[in-house]
């Protein structure tokens, strides 16, 4: 019959408008990343870190700037980290060959700026206050509501 | 005497349906197309010159944003390249893993040239359904390397990481699912007869013609002639798996068309195959911290989905290629633009420029 | 002059009211035309608010979206805040456009859609105006919707408008003689052209029982003339992006757009009242049976356009030409040699 071609198609139309929507309603729903989701900023550990420079030597678009420097005992220490996220690949190579396991991505997607100066992260100020914050909780750990605020905080960096 | 004249229409860098910035700058007469010329160069980013200051790995990224939509492809044919160089041995794992993914990349590319399709020519619900099987295949891809569309994934050697312990059985979901979505695709654009008539005799390229030309991919079987490289010359473990290639007769947009369907079918058939095959083991063999390839040249091709994409390395010792070509097959395959849409009315240039399924990021490199 | 009705009552108490403080009959006949023109351009802009809401909604239940459902209740107030998107644009014309011409191009197209709404039959005896050539009266004022086409792709200075514009011509031409020969199966049937004469033949059985094969070329050829798909070449996106209307901007764009959605209302009310019997029905109220009906016939012009391509421009023609026109006159011969038979035997 001429014409069942169109009629079939109009079936599969008809169905689709009763199936379930495809739809993710979101910034009340988000999805959560898969755990080897290359995205977002690196995040640094600092004490990790032995400033060894392979991150920044396996880079292909030079995007991590280091600056080291040797105290008095002879060891490498991190005087400065900036990634320069608009640069970047996100291709992992940085993480792969890091030795201590040192950076991570933070797994944020939603990391617009609006000035392109903030596209550079200095991740080792970052690193900085996170651990100064984390020292601040471990002194308030004995007190009573303390560890209610740790897992809230926990919660929320899981989210 | 009345004396008509040319006019010269732009389709321009910014079109709805140009699959990129490609202008086509076409001379009508009318409807019809006296000339039609292509005209790229808008994404062009210097990848080849890049090549040349940057070490072996570190270009593998590189390779990714050729052709963006099979980026799995782009990994494979640059690392085969140079394993061909150095001689390095790939772990069997890692070789089924690396079918595995590129033929994954072969469905989902070709589900965008299906909904690209379908959008040129006017019913965006087809994109719509496309994209959305797509999607899985994206999150698949996702769960394994951590990327959707530039994965990075087949690196020297192997692949960088073994699949988590999720991907198989989600695997196995999505191929369970997807004789279903194929149905439906055929239901609603294959059976459609306003589709039939658009895409049939339109677009004629004859196989001698398209051999004279270089075209490859699912546009030179659509023409008839039967040249896939995964069974003339296969690389990797491709002649440890039953399929089929699928030809077409006259090689116009429909017959085109029918040969990509009739491959992702067949490239789902491969994947079953390669998971009930895999064994365990490594995934990655030992190979030096700094690669320096022997002085001389090589050449080696895979079929990616939209041709026969081909490296030619150059090296000189050192850790960088001296010079490094990418053989791209959109770019090949945009020549015959000009000659097949010569007698054709607009509305055919978009459908011949969709399912010749050029790729901007690939023409231009 | 001819018998002028009213819809539901309200016309005649408001005939009363205004005979109460006016002296002359003839200044109340004038006020009552005035207020419904006003009463057909709120229905205009309603529907096309309405209109716009449910193709997006259509349409995405098509495609397993959502749709809008954030500017108010499910999305309902999204249409008020197109609107108003697009009152709030800058006005740019072309340079070295044609600029009178370019001017009146959307506003001469969305005369004939508001003018053909004189004659739909809401409800027994709701009707703005009863001509006894009503469905004529249709005919001839949708096809003054030709020209402003021509009018915009000429004067835009734009060689996609214009190209969209011959398309048009050829289009809309074409495909308004199968329309008109469909009609006539009706219109024999019927035994007049007045609206209510048709739809009150139809209190037994419905036309379409009697003239499918007219239907099916009415509902071909009304999607050809209103340009929607598969027949919406002339501003297919992806070949001519946006044809004739590629130059207007903010309201005049609007104009565009709200004379399109009110002609697609124009084809359904026609297809209802002259194959779906109009506002008959058990139960009911007219008017319930005639939105309905209506609503049934506007999803199924919106199912075709999210469901197929579009047709090229030869080919179409060829099948308004070769196609559709001999099924048309087809359809005459045999109504006429049905009416004979069925007047012999009874």
């Amino acid at each position: 019959m001429v014409g069942k071609g169109l009629l079939e198609g109009m079936r599969v139309t008809l169905k689709a408008f009763f199936n379930k929507k495809e739809t993710l309603q979101y910034p009340e729903i988000k999805l959560t990343m898969p755990a080897r989701f290359r995205g977002g900023e690196l995040e640094l550990d600092n004490k990790k870190c032995i400033a060894c420079g392979l991150c920044a030597r396996a880079c292909p678009n030079h995007v991590i700037e280091m600056a080291t420097g040797t105290d008095e005992q002879k060891k490498r220490h991190l005087k400065s980290y900036v990634y320069h996220s608009g640069l970047c690949l996100y291709c992992n190579y940085c993480i792969e060959a890091c030795p201590t396991n040192a950076i991570c991505w933070d797994k944020n997607y939603e990391n617009s700026r609006y000035f392109k100066e903030e596209l550079d992260v200095d991740c080792l100020a970052i690193a900085k206050q996170k651990s100064a914050a984390t020292t601040v909780d471990a002194a308030q750990a004995d007190k009573p509501n303390a560890e209610q605020e740790d897992t809230l905080k926990r919660r929320e960096k899981d989210e | 005497m009345l004396k008509t004249e040319t006019f010269t229409l732009n389709m321009g860098p910014q079109h709805p349906s140009t699959h990129g910035v490609l202008q086509v700058v076409l001379e009508l007469d009318g409807e019809t197309v006296v000339q039609a010329i292509p005209n790229m160069g808008y994404l062009h980013r210097g990848i080849e010159k890049l090549a040349e200051s940057r070490t072996y790995a570190q270009f593998i990224p590189y390779t990714d944003r050729l052709d963006y939509v099979s980026s799995m492809g782009n990994n494979l044919g640059y690392c085969q390249t140079v394993e061909k160089m150095i001689g390095i041995k790939v772990p069997e794992r890692a070789e089924y893993l690396r079918i595995i993914m590129t033929e994954l990349n072969r469905i989902a590319s070709h589900l965008i040239f299906m909904g690209s399709l379908a959008i040129d020519l006017g019913a965006s619900t087809g994109m719509m359904f496309g994209f959305r099987s797509r999607e899985r295949i994206l999150d698949l891809f996702d769960m394994a390397c951590g990327a959707r569309q530039t994965y990075t994934y087949i690196r020297f050697g192997g692949v960088s990481a073994d699949i988590p312990s999720e991907f198989i059985p989600a695997l196995q979901r999505f191929l369970a699912d997807f004789p279903a979505m194929l149905d439906e695709y055929h239901r609603l654009l294959t059976g459609n007869e306003i589709l039939y008539h658009r895409l049939k005799n339109t677009g004629l390229i004859s196989g001698q013609r398209a051999l004279e030309i270089g075209l490859t991919g699912p546009a030179l079987r659509a023409s008839g002639v039967d040249y896939d490289i995964r069974k003339v010359e296969p690389y990797g473990i491709y002649d440890r798996f039953d399929f089929s290639v699928p030809l077409g007769q006259v090689g116009d947009c429909w017959d085109r068309y029918i040969v990509r369907m009739e491959e992702m079918k067949q490239s789902a058939s491969i994947v079953t195959q390669a998971l009930e095959q895999m064994p365990e083991g490594t995934v990655m063999a030992t190979i030096p911290k700094v690669l320096k390839p022997p002085a001389g040249e090589v050449y080696h091709s895979i079929e990616n989905p939209r041709g026969e994409l081909g490296f030619y390395i150059v090296s000189d010792g050192g850790t960088n290629p001296y010079r490094l070509h990418v053989r791209r097959p959109s770019f090949i395959n945009l020549q015959v633009l000009n000659e097949t849409c010569q007698g054709l009315l607009i509305g055919d240039v978009v459908a011949v420029l969709a399912t010749l399924d050029s790729l901007m990021g690939e023409v231009d490199c | 002059m001819q018998e002028i009705t009213g819809l539901f009552k309200i016309a005649e108490i408001l005939r009363d009211i205004l005979g109460r403080f006016l002296p002359n009959p003839q200044l109340v006949d004038i006020c009552m035309s005035l207020i419904n023109i006003g009463a057909i351009f709120t229905i205009i802009s309603l529907t096309a608010v309405v209109l716009v809401y449910t193709e997006r909604k259509v349409s995405a239940f098509m495609q397993r979206r959502s749709g809008p459902n954030r500017v108010g209740p499910g999305g309902t107030l999204q249409s008020v805040a197109d609107m108003i998107k697009l009152m709030a644009k800058e006005d740019i014309m072309p340079a070295g456009a044609d600029k009178w011409m370019w001017i009146l191009a959307p506003m001469l197209l969305f005369i004939p859609a508001a003018a053909v709404f004189v004659v739909f039959p809401f409800d027994n005896k709701a009707i703005f105006a009863d001509l006894n050539i009503g469905i004529f009266y249709f005919i001839a004022m949708s096809s003054q919707s030709v020209l402003p086409f021509l009018m915009a792709g000429w004067a835009s200075n734009n060689k996609y408008s214009l190209v969209g514009g011959m398309r048009t011509v050829a289009q809309m031409l074409s495909y308004e003689v199968p329309m008109v020969l469909s009609i006539l199966g009706i219109v024999m049937l019927a035994g007049s052209m007045r609206m209510s004469t048709i739809v009150a033949a139809q209190q037994h059985t419905w036309f379409i029982v009697l003239q499918p094969i007219a239907f099916v070329v009415y509902v071909i050829t009304a999607t050809a003339e209103i340009n929607r798909a598969p027949f919406d070449l002339v501003e297919g996106e992806s070949e001519i992006v946006a044809g004739p209307f590629t130059e207007y901007t903010g309201m005049r764009w609007a104009l565009f757009f709200l004379a399109e959605y009110a002609n697609l209302l124009a084809v359904s009310v026609i297809a209802t009242t002259l194959f779906l019997g109009g506002w008959n029905g058990p139960w009911l109220p007219g008017w319930v049976w005639f939105f309905l009906k209506v609503g049934g016939m506007i999803f199924l012009f919106m199912w075709f356009r999210w469901t197929f391509p579009r047709l090229r421009i030869d080919q179409l023609m060829s099948f308004g030409w070769k196609v559709l026109l001999p099924l048309a006159l087809l359809n005459i011969i045999v109504t006429g040699i049905g009416m004979y038979i069925y007047e012999f035997f009874s």
